[in-house]
C-alpha cells in the first residue's frame, strides 16, 4: 500500500504557484525524506498530506484514502508541524488529556511512561519547556496515536545535536516497533542518509526527483574524464550536474543500469545522498534532459526546456 | 516503549465502544480550553452583581423614602427628589449604559478569540490534525461556551432588573423604552448569545483577534440600532379609537405610542392641515367631545405585550445565532491553512 | 564506563565518513567478528531494535543487512527469537595462509622495483580487487540489491 499517493498535485496562493505539478507514490514502511529548501513548497504539500489544506489542482490519496482530511485519513495520520505546536498554557498532563480526548485511538499507558522517561513534570506548562522537550511531547502524543503514518515538518530545525539524537532515536524505534511510515521534511542532509530510505527532492514548488535511497545512489554517478571529451560524453547521458576545470570534468549522471558501460578514459565514482540532492537543487529549471528507467528510479522530472 | 506490536489498522479497532464518550469528551476539551475565559466572565459579572445589590439595596431605600415623603410639594420633599435624581440616577444611568454595551463587549472578548485564537497562534496545526476532526470539537466548543455566557448573562440581568427597578417610574421610562428593553427579561441574554455568535463567525472569518473584535462590536451596534426601530412592527401593536379628547390612551408612561391620526365623517383620514386644524380647536379641552363625527385613532403597544416582545426579539436573535454558528462550522469545515 | 549486558556479544559501530552504505558497514562488522572470534555459531547478533536505538539509524537499513547476512549463509533466523550465526567463515588453512603470504611479498617487490610507492600499490590492488569480486563475487552471491557496491571502474 502506498501511504502518499499524488496525482498532478498542485497549489497555488494568489498568483504564486507554492506547488505544481506534483507526481508521488510513497511506498509504506519507508522513512521519506522530504528535502528542499525554503519556499520549494515541502510545507505545502505536508500541509495537503493532512488536510490543513485543499489542493488548487490534481489530487491526493493517504493511506489509500481520498480525499484527504477525511476521519480515516485523521485517525491513521498524526501530524507535527514546525515548531511542534501545543497549548502553551496547559500543562503535560493536560496535553496528554486532551490529545486522548480529541481520538479515537490513544495508548495513555505508553504516553505516560514515555513521558516519565523523558523526566517532563506532568503539572509543567507545556510553554515552558525547552524545544527539545516540546517536540518531545509533541512526538509523544503523535506517537500514543498509534498512526499508520507519522508526519513531520521540519522537527530537528530548532533541536541542538544531542536533541536531534533523541528525537530521531524515538521515531527510529517506533518504526520498529509499530511499523510506522514516515513523511518528515528537513534542511539537514548530512544526517538523512542514516534514517531515510525514501528520498524526495523539490525545488522550486517542483519535484526534481523523488525514489528509494538506495536505488537513487546506485543509478547515480559521478564520471570524472577529459574535459575536451565531456560535451560529447554528455549528450548520450542524463547529465544533472556538470562541474569543469581546464583539463578535467566532473559529471554526475543518472545512469540506466548499474551495468551501464564507463567509455575508457572516465573513471565512475559513487555519489553520497548530499551531493546527490544537491546537484538536483542546483540544476537549472529542474532534472535531466533524459529519464532514467523507470525500473530504478521511481520519478524524476523532465525540464521544462528539454520536453 | 512498547513491546512489539501490530501496525494499528484504522477503523478496526475502532469499533468498540468508545471511553469515555464522545459527548463528554468534547466537554472536558470545552472546559480546558476555555476555563479561563469562562472563569473570568463568571468572576467579573459575578462581581458587577456584588456591587449591583449593595448599590441597589441603597437606591431602594431611597426611593421607598422619597414616594413616602409627603406633602411632596414640600421643600424637604422636593431636595429628596432632586437627590435622588443626581446621585441615585447618575449611578443607576452609568450602570445601565454599561448594561447595553455588555453583550456587545462579551461577544468581542469571548466570541472574537473563540476560535480565532487557534487560527492566530498556530495551534490550529495541532487541533485540526486530530482524529476526530475539526467540526465536531468546534461545535462542541461554539456551543457550550456560547450557552454558557448566555445564562451567566441571564442571570446577570436578573440582578440588575431588580436594580433598575425604582428608576422606571421615576425617570419616565416603561420597560419598553428602547434602552430598558434589552436589559430586561430575557432579552439581555439573547443578544449576549447574539454578540458572541457575530464574535465567533468574524474570528474564524478574518482569522485575527483584535480585528475581529473591532468588527463584532460594529456589528452588534448596527444590530442593537436597528432592532430599535423593528420593534415597532412585532405584531403585538394595538390601535384604539376614542372621540373623547385626551392626551392617549392611558397612561403615556405605560404604552409605547407608535402613531396617532384622525378621521372624519364617515372614517375618511383628515390631511395633515385639517388635522392640525383640529388639534388646535380642541386643545385643552380634555375629555370633553371631538365634534361629531371625528375620532382620534392612536397606534401604540401596551406595557403588558412587554413579555411576547421578549420572547419576539429573543425568538429571531436565537435564529441569527444558529445561523452565525453554523456558517462559523461552515468556516472551520472549508477553511484552509 | 557503559556496558550493555545485551543479548549479542558484539555491538555495531558506524563510521560516516567511509563513505561505505550503512547496510553494508554492518554486514561487514558481522563478517569481521566472525573472522577475529568475537562471533562464533549459535552467538546471536544485536536485536534490530537494539540496533536502530543505538545507532539511530532505519530499521529496513538492518533488515537488509540482517538478510544480506542470511543470504551469504551466515546466519540464520529463528522467529520470535532473533537472529543467530549459524556458520564460520570460510577459514583458509594455515600453510596456505603461509603461501599466499609469500607470493604477496614477491609482488611487492616487484612493484616497488617497478617504481610505485604504497599509495600507488593501495590504487592499483584496490581497482584491480574490485574488478575481481565484480565478474566473481557478485554472480556468486545473486539476488544482491542494487544498492551498495555501485562502483564501476575505468
Amino acid at each position: 500500500m502506498n501511504v502518499i499517493e499524488t496525482t498532478g498535485l498542485g497549489k497555488r496562493y494568489g498568483k504564486e504557484w507554492a506547488l505544481r505539478d506534483c507526481t508521488l507514490t510513497i511506498p509504506e514502511g519507508r522513512l521519506a525524506a522530504l528535502v528542499g529548501p525554503n519556499g520549494s513548497g515541502k510545507s505545502t504539500l505536508m500541509n495537503m498530506a493532512v488536510g490543513l489544506s485543499v489542493p488548487t489542482e490534481g489530487s491526493a490519496a493517504v493511506l489509500g484514502v481520498k480525499p484527504v482530511g477525511s476521519r480515516a485519513a485523521l485517525d491513521g495520520i498524526a501530524f507535527v508541524a514546525q515548531d511542534s505546536p501545543v497549548y502553551r498554557n496547559l500543562s503535560v498532563g493536560d496535553m496528554l488529556h486532551l490529545t486522548r480526548n480529541l481520538n479515537r485511538r490513544f495508548d495513555d499507558a505508553a504516553a505516560r511512561a514515555r513521558i516519565a522517561d523523558l523526566g517532563l513534570p506532568l503539572k509543567k506548562k507545556a510553554g515552558k519547556l525547552s524545544g527539545g522537550q516540546q517536540s518531545q511531547l509533541a512526538l509523544t502524543l503523535a506517537l500514543a496515536r498509534r498512526p499508520r503514518l507519522l508526519i513531520l515538518d521540519e522537527p530537528l530545525a530548532s533541536l541542538d545535536p544531542l536533541a536531534r539524537q533523541d528525537f530521531m532515536t524515538t521515531v527510529m524505534t517506533a518504526m520498529t516497533d509499530d511499523g510506522v511510515s514516515v513523511l518528515l521534511s528537513s534542511h539537514a542532509l548530512a544526517e538523512l542518509e542514516r534514517v531515510a530510505d525514501y528520498l524526495v527532492v523539490l525545488s522550486r514548488g517542483k519535484l526534481a526527483v523523488a525514489g528509494e535511497t538506495d536505488d537513487l545512489l546506485a543509478s547515480h554517478r559521478v564520471l570524472t574524464g577529459p574535459a575536451e571529451a565531456a560535451d560529447s560524453y554528455a549528450q548520450r547521458l542524463s547529465v544533472i550536474q556538470d562541474k569543469r576545470a581546464g583539463a578535467q570534468a566532473h559529471l554526475l549522471v543518472a545512469a540506466s543500469g548499474p551495468a551501464d558501460r564507463v567509455e575508457p578514459g572516465w573513471e565512475a565514482h559513487p555519489v553520497g545522498l548530499e551531493e546527490l540532492v544537491l546537484a538536483y537543487l542546483r540544476a537549472p529549471g529542474g532534472a535531466p534532459a533524459a529519464a532514467p528507467s523507470p525500473a530504478l528510479v521511481s520519478h524524476i522530472q523532465p525540464t521544462e526546456a528539454a520536453r | 516503549m512498547s513491546v512489539l506490536t501490530m501496525p494499528a489498522q484504522p477503523g478496526h479497532d475502532t469499533d468498540a465502544v468508545l471511553r469515555p464518550l464522545p459527548w463528554r469528551r468534547m466537554a472536558w476539551v470545552t472546559w480546558r480550553l476555555h476555563r479561563g475565559t469562562l472563569i473570568s466572565v463568571l468572576a467579573v459579572l459575578g462581581a458587577a452583581a456584588v456591587f449591583l445589590v449593595i448599590a441597589g439595596l441603597k437606591i431602594h431605600h431611597n426611593y421607598a423614602t422619597l414616594i413616602a415623603c409627603k406633602p411632596f410639594s414640600s421643600a424637604a420633599c422636593q431636595n429628596l427628589n432632586s437627590d435622588f435624581n443626581n446621585t441615585d440616577w447618575t449611578a443607576g444611568n452609568t450602570v445601565a449604559i454599561l448594561m447595553n454595551l455588555t453583550p456587545a463587549l462579551l461577544g468581542a472578548f469571548v466570541g472574537a478569540p473563540l476560535l480565532a485564537r487557534e487560527l492566530e497562534t498556530g495551534s490550529y496545526r495541532y487541533a485540526w490534525t486530530q482524529g476526530f476532526g475539526r467540526v465536531r470539537p468546534a461545535v462542541a466548543r461554539l456551543v457550550l461556551v456560547a450557552a454558557t455566557i448566555t445564562v451567566l448573562a441571564w442571570a446577570f440581568s436578573q440582578v440588575f432588573d431588580w436594580f433598575f427597578q425604582p428608576f422606571l417610574p421615576q425617570e419616565e421610562m416603561t420597560v419598553l423604552t428602547a434602552t430598558v428593553f434589552d436589559t430586561h427579561g430575557i432579552a439581555f441574554a439573547a443578544w449576549t448569545l447574539a454578540g458572541v455568535s457575530i464574535g465567533a463567525f468574524a474570528g474564524m472569518l478574518v482569522r485575527r483577534i483584535i480585528p475581529a473584535m473591532a468588527i463584532t462590536l460594529g456589528v452588534y451596534l448596527v444590530l442593537a440600532l436597528a432592532a430599535w426601530d423593528l420593534r415597532k412592527y412585532y405584531p403585538v401593536a394595538v390601535v384604539s379609537s376614542s372621540q373623547n379628547i385626551n392626551i392617549g390612551p392611558s397612561n403615556r408612561n405605560s404604552s409605547w405610542i407608535l402613531g396617532g391620526w384622525f378621521t372624519g365623517p364617515g372614517g375618511k383620514p383628515l390631511s395633515q392641515a385639517t388635522a392640525d386644524k383640529l388639534v388646535a380647536l380642541t386643545y385643552g379641552r380634555y375629555h370633553k367631545a371631538f365634534p361629531h363625527g371625528y375620532t382620534e385613532w392612536t397606534r401604540y403597544i401596551p406595557v403588558s405585550k412587554f413579555w411576547p416582545m421578549q420572547l419576539i426579539e429573543a425568538g429571531w436573535l436565537l435564529l441569527l445565532s444558529a445561523a452565525l454558528i453554523a456558517a462559523t462550522v461552515w468556516l472551520v469545515r472549508r477553511r484552509a491553512a | 564506563m557503559t556496558i550493555d549486558k545485551g543479548i549479542s556479544p558484539i555491538e555495531f559501530r558506524l563510521d560516516p565518513s567511509s563513505g561505505v552504505p550503512t547496510y553494508l558497514q554492518l554486514v561487514q562488522q558481522v563478517e569481521h567478528a566472525l573472522r577475529l572470534g568475537y562471533l562464533k555459531p549459535g552467538d546471536q547478533l544485536p536485536k534490530v531494535r537494539d540496533v536502530v536505538a543505538s545507532l539511530t539509524i532505519n530499521p529496513n537499513t538492518v533488515l537488509k543487512a540482517y538478510k544480506e547476512l542470511e543470504t551469504k549463509g551466515l546466519t540464520a533466523g529463528r522467529p520470535g527469537q532473533g537472529t543467530f550465526i549459524q556458520a564460520a567463515l570460510t577459514q583458509v588453512a594455515l600453510p596456505e595462509l603461509g603461501g599466499l603470504r609469500r607470493s604477496m611479498l614477491d609482488w611487492l617487490a616487484s612493484a616497488d622495483a617497478a617504481g610505485l610507492d604504497e599509495s600507488g600499490v593501495g590504487a592499483l590492488f584496490t581497482s584491480v580487487l574490485r574488478d575481481f569480486y565484480k565478474d566473481h563475487g557478485r554472480a556468486a552471491d545473486g539476488g544482491a540489491a542494487a544498492g551498495g557496491e555501485t562502483e564501476g571502474v575505468a
